[in-house]
């Protein structure tokens, strides 16, 4: 009887969901996946099939290893002061402080602001109103735009995505340290421990998941950034801020290389599906029950 | 707590997003180029004579036009509802938003939709022509457009839309004012004149009086594409060069015109009003320093008047181009002419759309041509120079005066290279670190020879 039922159940409730998921997400990327082996620019009728040579040009891209190191540096540095910054106001926000509540909607604000808009007006920012900071004030710091010199551009990349992803981790932060028990934490504390001890061996561990989840959440939107790539540099100057996913975009679309690009996204898939799979398989790992 | 907890984030939540709902979708600088919210100020149209004639057998059909120029988005959305009056064919005009004209047309052939009519850039005719264009050879307007249409293997695939030129833009009140006397541009013809006059502006006053853009755009396209386009002046000449190039056949280091392009772009980048920081420079600025007097010169096109005009240029001000000079022989083409050339095209689909829809397309660009109120739109309501010469009308603004009369007087020349389409980004980079100052002219060269010997 359960079994005879099953089949009816799988077809009302699963059929249309896997139905989706295969249209929109399984077909797209296999057929992405097929796009690579062919030479085809997007327009013509004919896709003829050349193998793996798209993926030859990937190797030969220079720009693209390029860009993939210098993303590889952002992301290490976006996770790092990303989740720090953010465990740290959280828990900072969860003592029962003065103004928490708007404090922590404050710092949720940012992302609630598109990556462009987000991006144009950092532009603004750091070639308007710092430079004419710097003038008024003569700060060396603030002479010249920071978007035209290539480290200092990347700086402000990295300010930005700090700028705007930290809220969204504080908000997670938040909601962990708000499920730890009352009565572990008091246990600890009768049992001696306080301060740092307790942070490290009662509340870390516990917060693993949440830790879990923002390292998910920063890795791969660090590594798949575009849109404040976009508006805020642009690649500039010269070509010197272009990420992993703005350079396979105007791989395909700019220099009208669709296979190279696609070849090249798919690299980029890869290598994000990787990385983030081990780091979820890492800390799960540490996850503990109360 | 926890309720609590939710209701102070949802409060503050929405007073957060009542504002950026409200700013949102208009958001955009003041005077961004390609802001489609853009007021333009326009001429009445005079509609009263009409001779041209309608198929009546067309009225009721709806066509589609995509169009890649945002500046005149409203003004053609105008000359479709007066085309509509008098034609009943319905003309939907759809903007390319945020994707290039390319990407944007590519992606409505690929979801079977594509538009009846698309204004591209030449290059993007070439690339898309003979796959999906209607041949458009026998077209009466052909000729009118005279050298000015774009052939892809001996068929002519798009109407020329409009002129566009480039140069130096100067403000002469602003020359007159600081060396008090009267400034008569056509005495200027070399190089080493143009520097003098730098000199002498910058003596009285006008410390840096050129501005620069600093956007790939400008650089890779405008500025650099010049190496070809003076070759001889004409599209072939370019063309030679650019396969030269590919082929590996040509040294650019010893290509006269490379150097001297350089020598001119050296002259410019010594008097940029930002030279301390030449990658910060501010585009929007540049049009107001122009008409505030603070430069004298501005590298740009005929399309830049509308930043001019928003930072309070007007009409019957003095504003006109140098050409870009490359050396001191007076006697050099490149010397005294601008550079003027058709820049949008319209292609019309071949391939999707019904032969009715293709002739009602055909009867709306034949309209632009040859009707009195078409060809008055086409100036007065868009603002663009028209490539036909049976348009009588003169633009309004007097950047497009100028190029209009230059072209009209011989001292404009037809040349435009047909470049890769990552030409402008790919190079633009290499010609933004010569800007700065980071790299010197060796390894630009090599920068550019190597691009193209990676072309195909």
């Amino acid at each position: 009887m359960k079994s005879k039922n099953n089949g009816k159940d799988f077809c009302i409730f699963a059929l249309p969901g896997l139905f989706c998921f295969i249209a929109v997400v399984i077909i797209p990327f296999v057929y992405g996946v097929y796009l690579t082996m062919t030479d085809w620019n997007g327009v013509s009728a004919v896709k003829n099939f050349v193998g793996l040579k798209n993926f030859a040009g990937v190797v030969k891209d220079a720009q693209f290893w390029t860009s993939l190191l210098l993303t590889f540096k952002y992301v290490i540095f976006v996770v790092v002061i990303v989740n720090v910054m953010a465990f740290g106001i959280a828990y900072l926000l969860t003592r029962g402080m003065k103004g928490q509540n708007f404090f922590r909607a404050g710092f949720f604000t940012p992302n609630l602001i598109g990556g462009i808009v987000l991006g144009y007006i950092w532009q603004f920012v750091f070639s308007r109103v710092f430079v004419s900071i710097g003038e008024t004030t003569g700060w060396k710091a603030f002479e010249v735009s920071w978007l035209s010199d290539p480290s200092k551009a990347f700086a402000a990349l990295v300010l930005v995505s700090v700028w705007q992803l930290s809220g969204y981790m504080i908000l997670i932060y938040v909601a962990g340290f708000m499920g730890l028990s009352e009565d572990v934490m008091e246990a600890a504390s009768i049992d001696g421990a306080s301060g740092w001890r307790k942070m490290r061996s009662i509340v870390m561990p516990l917060m693993m998941s949440s830790v879990t989840i923002c390292l998910f959440l920063t890795l791969s939107r660090a590594f798949m950034v575009y849109d404040v790539n976009l508006s805020l540099t642009a690649g500039a100057p010269y070509g010197t801020t272009e990420m992993a996913a703005m350079h396979v975009y105007e791989k395909a679309f700019t220099s009208r290389q669709f296979g190279v690009g696609q070849a090249e996204a798919l690299i980029l898939f890869i290598i994000v599906a990787c990385i983030s799979g081990i780091q979820v398989y890492l800390t799960k790992k540490k996850e503990v029950e109360a | 707590m926890r309720k609590k907890v939710l209701q102070g984030v949802s409060f503050a939540l929405s007073m957060v997003l009542i504002p950026t709902m409200l700013t949102g979708c208009r958001f955009g600088f003041a005077s961004d180029p390609d802001d489609p919210n853009e007021e333009v100020k326009e001429e009445p149209i005079d509609t009263s004579l009409d001779t041209f004639e309608y198929d009546s057998s067309l009225s009721g059909t709806n066509i589609t036009l995509l169009n890649s120029k945002a500046e005149i988005q409203v003004a053609l959305g105008k000359m479709g509802e007066e085309f509509e009056k008098k034609s009943g064919v319905h003309v939907e005009v759809m903007p390319v938003t945020d994707d290039s004209p390319y990407t944007k047309v590519v992606s409505l052939y690929n979801s079977g939709n594509p538009p009846t009519m698309s204004i591209l850039d030449t290059t993007d005719v070439i690339a898309l022509a003979e796959e999906k264009g209607a041949d458009l050879s026998d077209e009466d307007w052909v000729e009118e457009a005279e050298d000015y249409v774009t052939e892809v293997n001996g068929k002519i695939y798009s109407l020329p839309l409009c002129i566009e030129g480039r140069g130096v833009i100067y403000n002469r009140a602003v020359i007159e004012e600081a060396l008090g006397e009267t400034f008569d541009p056509e005495s200027i013809t070399t190089l080493e004149e143009f520097a003098e006059l730098l000199d002498r502006l910058s003596a009285a006053g006008v410390k840096k009086p050129v501005s620069m853009a600093k956007e790939d755009w400008s650089l890779g396209a405008h500025h650099l594409q010049f190496v070809y386009e003076t070759y001889d002046g004409t599209s072939e000449g370019a063309q030679e060069v650019i396969e030269q190039l590919k082929a590996g056949t040509m040294d650019l280091a010893s290509y006269s015109r490379m150097q001297e392009f350089l020598d001119m772009f050296d002259v410019l980048r010594e008097y940029n009003v930002a030279k301390g920081d030449p990658l910060g420079a501010d585009y929007d600025e540049m049009a107001i320093d122009l008409v505030d007097g603070k430069t004298a010169f501005w590298f740009n096109g005929n399309w830049a008047w509308p930043n001019l005009s928003e930072a309070g240029a007007g009409n019957e001000d003095e504003y006109g181009f140098l050409p870009y000079f490359m050396n001191n022989d007076a006697d050099d083409f490149a010397n005294q002419k601008i550079q003027g050339s058709p820049s949008k095209q319209v292609m019309l689909d071949g391939q999707m759309a019904t032969e009715k829809e293709q002739a009602a397309a055909k009867e709306f660009l034949n309209w632009i041509v040859y009707s009195e109120t078409g060809q008055q739109m086409m100036v007065k309501t868009c603002n663009l120079i028209p490539p036909f010469q049976n348009n009588p009308y003169e633009p309004g603004d007097p950047l497009s005066r100028d190029i209009y009369e230059k072209v009209h007087a011989g001292q404009a020349f037809n040349a435009s290279a047909i470049v890769p389409n990552d030409h402008w980004s790919v190079l633009g980079a290499a010609m933004q670190k010569y800007l700065a100052g980071r790299s010197d002219r060796e390894e630009l060269i090599g920068a550019i020879q190597e691009y193209w010997e990676e072309q195909e």
